[in-house]
């Protein structure tokens, strides 16, 4: 009777246990973190340009909410955004130095789709290399 | 002369200012159940000055979560954002007059369509247009109902889920 007192409660306790790891581990996990992330493609900024203009349906498919890096020569910055060949809008977390235009740069980012409006591509939580 | 007449000609035809960088915020809690809110801060606009028309484009992967779960089934299940990637409004601010535009926010209505998960809906809204130090900034809120673009809502989380999604936008367009 005892014995089976003491299975009853250490049950309960492992099933609690295991609902709050799911819960934390599952429901509340946070977004995903581009910077820990590892790059699914490596491309320059005209190339991605390109296949977007071509085909933004199939460049989707592709490029879509991946992880990509690309390279390019930085043509604007304006608080946290920076264009890269004139072509690939990048959206940082945090303030940009206005002195890194005509710079090249290699940077990291979310692909988030094709902007019909600019004609751009638009990158977001980006962080450079 | 002639060419510099033809060239104030180009400008005075295209007045067009625009953002990038444009907010759009969400709200979908419902009292007592989880906060459901999200925000996209990469949204584009562009407003033709001498006319009132008005374009705006959200991408669907840059609106942004705190919980990752969310997230993903804002993308998978309601907004099928691998289908359908952005949203779209096309329309015009109704008797837009730049000149009349003055620090003080002023009440237009904004007349257009909203395209949601592939579906238009003619909305007609009212919008904040005012003069600020760097450009003009038009915002406002209205509310949609997944209904009308053919968002369905499990009945399981129905309950969780408002059936007017508050949604707030605020664009600062600059030439």
């Amino acid at each position: 009777m005892k014995k089976n007192k003491i299975v009853l409660i250490v049950l309960v306790l492992v099933l609690m246990c295991g609902g709050t790891y799911v819960y934390y581990k599952h429901l509340i996990r946070p977004s995903r973190n581009i910077v820990s992330e590892e790059p699914v493609f490596k491309i320059s900024a005209a190339k991605l340009s390109q296949e977007y203009n071509a085909n933004s349906q199939k460049a989707d498919s592709r490029y879509l909410n991946k992880t990509i890096e690309i390279n390019g020569v930085v043509t604007k910055v304006t608080d946290s955004v920076m264009m890269v060949d004139e072509s690939v809008f990048c959206l940082f977390g945090n303030k940009l130095k206005r002195d890194l235009i005509k710079n090249k740069i290699v940077l990291k980012g979310k692909c988030i789709g094709y902007d019909e409006l600019f004609q751009e591509v638009k990158l977001d939580q980006c962080t450079i290399n | 002369m002639l060419l510099l007449m033809l060239l104030s000609g180009i400008w005075a035809g295209a007045q067009k200012i625009a953002t990038r960088t444009g907010n759009i915020k969400f709200e979908a809690s419902v009292a007592t159940y989880e906060e459901i809110t999200s925000e996209n801060k990469s949204v584009s606009a562009v407003l033709e000055q001498s006319t009132g028309d008005f374009a705006a484009l959200a991408l669907i992967k840059g609106f942004r979560f705190k919980v990752a779960l969310m997230e993903e089934h804002f993308n998978e299940n309601y907004m099928e954002s691998e289908t359908y990637p952005k949203a779209t409004f096309k329309g015009k601010l109704d008797g837009f007059d730049i000149n009349k535009i003055t620090t003080t926010p002023k009440n237009y209505t904004l007349k257009g369509d909203l395209t949601v998960h592939g579906k238009t809906k003619a909305i007609s809204v009212i919008a904040k247009v005012y003069k600020s130090s760097n450009g003009l900034v038009i915002n406002g809120n209205f509310d949609v109902k997944p209904v009308d673009f053919a968002i369905e809502v499990p009945s399981l989380v129905s309950k969780k889920i408002a059936d007017k999604i508050k949604i707030n936008y605020n664009f600062l367009l600059v030439k």
